[in-house]
């Protein structure tokens, strides 16, 4: 019986983490489209959500290195990938609040890392597939998604730089709808895959599959639902990050972004590295914004945005960490993270009634 | 021992597939767009056999932009 009442919190905190991943990083996909007027904002997110859902089907390559290859299965309990999950939100709804894209992917594995590690010691930890599947393809992505916007934007005023601006910003705008659908289905690919992952560990952790199992079809689709829904309702403040204060760009730009980003991003998806839609198409926004000109694109937004990067893991860690070693004070049924998910809505009813006084959260 | 732990030769054709896809696509895109809108001005400069040509650019761009897409998406389900 506790066990079930566990497992139940986690998918449900796994879910939640899906819906402010996909909230979160709705800015991945959309900021360019929006910022060059491809799409209108509403239109452009639920584009987005659209795509988001049917990635979430394409592969599952990356569910399977999140499930087996950071974290040992065999010393993991359905209460350390709670403790994780906790971690990988709160990071999240921090960078949210201060604007900042930060990595949910980074979030969510450095939650889990810093969960099992308190619980079951550093053997809990796969160092191997930590290293060589995440932070080595968390560095080489965006910096290669930089270089591909970089060379983009350069061959594409090469082009079309001696052809009228109007024909040529509205066959990039179109183009962006192609880019943005592509991405999204890319986002949606990588990040889903990475909580029907965590939810794959957790039943595994709990007995309900065996250590080879694949990823269950109803979690598919849960984590495929939960993520288009939350990206459908949107992170603007990053949206805005994203968008235009990295760079003012110009539909030639955005579309050199987004094919970037998309590109990386599905081609690290084909051979299973969760790697961070954000810090791809940072990188891609980055390099479309370079490639036109040095100093086009605002190095101290840049940094910040560098600085969350570099957090993410662990910051995402002590939470996760911290969270488990406060659920144990409880025993290990399902007190813990009863009394942990009770803190977490009554935090979450304060803030909104703290909103509703104060008003709007500043821009 | 990094070589060991870092899957390089995932790691590489990851790279490699993503430069040419991200490169490739976004250069002939690029090209249709040049190719549309020239085909346009050369219509209206009644030069139908040059505004041929471009048109005729013009599709093998979007089939090839189209061909890319689609494999793309093809090698993503068989994984």
């Amino acid at each position: 019986m506790s066990n079930d009442v566990i497992i139940v919190i986690v998918v449900a905190t796994a879910l939640l983490f899906d819906f402010t991943n996909g909230f979160h990083d709705t800015a991945n996909v959309v900021a360019t489209s929006i910022s060059t007027h491809a799409m209108p904002p509403r239109i452009a997110v639920a584009y987005a959500a659209i795509f988001n859902f049917a990635g979430a089907f394409i592969s599952l390559a990356v569910a399977a290195t999140v499930a087996k290859d950071v974290v040992d299965a065999g010393v993991i309990t359905p209460t350390v990938v709670f403790a994780g999950l906790v971690g990988a939100i709160a990071w999240n709804l921090a960078t949210w609040y201060f604007g900042l894209p930060s990595s949910s992917s980074h979030a969510l594995i450095g939650g889990v890392v810093g969960s099992a590690f308190v619980a079951s010691g550093a053997d809990a930890v796969l160092g191997d597939g930590l290293v060589g599947k995440v932070l080595i393809p968390a560095v080489v992505a965006p910096v290669v998604a930089f270089i591909v916007g970089v060379i983009a934007i350069n061959l594409v005023y090469g082009i079309v730089g001696r052809e009228r601006p109007g024909p040529v910003n509205r066959g990039f705008r179109l183009g962006q709808v192609l880019s943005g659908g592509l991405l999204a289905l890319a986002h949606g690919t990588n990040d889903a895959q990475k909580t029907m992952g965590v939810i794959t560990l957790a039943l595994i952790a709990n007995g309900n599959l065996s250590q080879d199992a694949d990823v269950p079809t109803w979690v598919v689709i849960c984590a495929a639902s939960a993520i288009s829904l939350g990206t459908y309702f949107g992170g603007w403040r990053i949206i805005r990050t994203m968008g235009t204060r990295i760079i003012k760009m110009d539909a030639a730009q955005g579309f050199s972004a987004q094919g970037a980003g998309a590109a990386v991003i599905l081609a690290s998806s084909h051979y299973g590295f969760p790697l961070s839609t954000t810090q791809v198409i940072s990188g891609g926004v980055m390099g479309a914004g370079a490639g036109k000109k040095l100093s086009a694109v605002r190095w101290g937004v840049a940094g910040n945005i560098v600085v969350a990067w570099l957090l993410t893991l662990p910051a995402a860690a002590i939470i996760g960490g911290a969270t488990y070693g406060f659920s144990q004070l409880f025993g290990d049924g399902a007190a813990g993270p009863v009394v942990i998910s009770l803190l977490a809505i009554a935090a979450g009813g304060f803030a909104f009634v703290r909103r509703l006084r104060v008003g709007p959260l500043p821009a | 021992m990094i070589a060991t732990v870092v899957q390089t030769n995932e790691l590489l054709d990851s790279v490699l597939a993503s430069v040419v896809a991200g490169v490739g696509v976004t250069a002939v895109f690029a090209i249709l767009i040049f190719a549309v809108a020239r085909s346009s001005d050369l219509v209206r400069d009644n030069r139908p056999v040059a505004a041929a040509a471009a048109g005729g650019l013009a599709v093998v761009s979007l089939a090839v932009v189209t061909a890319a897409i689609v494999l793309g998406i093809i090698v993503m389900i068989q994984k």
